[in-house]
């Protein structure tokens, strides 16, 4: 019962969070609140027996890439939305676009119940703690086995753009001197 | 409602699909580059969800194959959000503010 509340108190959260995250005008708040939707979503990593991806959704995304998001909202000259009136063409597409998205979505979930994947929804989910899953071991493994290829691929994308946003920061001499 | 709980596919893959939504939502209706970011973040944490989900649920499965491709997807949101601060960086410097509408270069 009370595993069943806190499963929906993080689905609460991440929906309220995503809803605020997209629709509040205030863009320090929508930041705040997209804050929230990842606390809800590292919550039911948890509920999915993803200890790990829970420990780097909140250190990598609340830790990290929502202070840059919180720290690029002091680039806007318009923090508090007043300017941010979406145009008639800009409503119309916001709604046949989260339409779209919505219909993919229910319709990919349709999919999978009908005739998809041998799902353990049937007879109910085995508990897989036991099996080191989701422990941050049982990825390592994989990481390192399998998967090596994409985990390099991953390593150089990481270095190319940290490379790439100094690159682009960086202020560069002019020819004549001064800085460009 | 009976088949919306904990131990439940659908559950998480209604949430996905809410999150997915609203991050098309915001990327269509915001006037300013950082909610498209936080747009582009909402899209990005649905797909990893999923990824978690399916995993999770798939019969037989002892790997951890799905919360490694989020993984993969969290890897891939920390790229974009530090090549993005930098953009916006590079675009403030040009016109004082990262309104897309009054965007038009880069060029100092």
């Amino acid at each position: 019962m009370i595993e069943q509340g806190l499963f929906w108190g993080c689905c609460l959260v991440a929906a309220v969070g995503a809803i605020g995250a997209a629709t509040l005008r205030n863009l320090f708040h929508a930041a705040l609140l997209l804050g929230l939707c990842l606390l809800g979503v590292a919550g039911l990593y948890l509920f999915l027996q993803a200890w790990y991806l829970a420990c780097i959704q909140v250190v990598v995304y609340l830790g990290g890439i929502l202070v840059l998001v919180l720290f690029a909202t002091l680039f806007s000259s318009d923090i508090l939305g007043e300017r941010q009136v979406p145009s008639r063409l800009q409503q119309v597409g916001g709604v046949l676009a989260a339409g779209l998205g919505t219909a993919a979505g229910l319709h990919l979930l349709v999919v999978t119940l009908d005739h998809g994947l041998r799902l353990e929804q049937q007879r109910g989910p085995v508990d897989k703690a036991d099996t080191g899953f989701g422990a941050s071991g049982a990825i390592g493994d994989l990481l390192v086995g399998h998967w090596f290829p994409p985990f390099l691929v991953a390593g150089l994308l990481l270095t190319i753009a940290l490379v790439g946003a100094v690159a682009t920061v960086k202020r560069y001499r002019k020819a004549a001197g001064g800085t460009a | 409602m009976s088949s919306l709980h904990a131990d439940s596919l659908t559950a998480y893959l209604v949430v996905a699909t809410l999150l997915f939504a609203c991050g098309l939502l915001a990327i269509a209706t915001r006037r300013t580059a950082i909610g498209v970011l936080i747009g582009i973040e909402l899209l990005l944490n649905s797909a990893a969800l999923q990824f978690a989900a399916y995993g999770r649920f798939r019969a037989g499965a002892v790997d951890v194959q799905g919360q490694s491709a989020s993984l993969f997807v969290v890897v891939v949101a920390a790229a974009e959000a530090a090549v993005v601060l930098a953009l916006f960086f590079a675009v403030y410097r040009t016109s004082r503010d990262v309104d897309l509408e009054q965007t038009r270069e880069l060029r100092s």
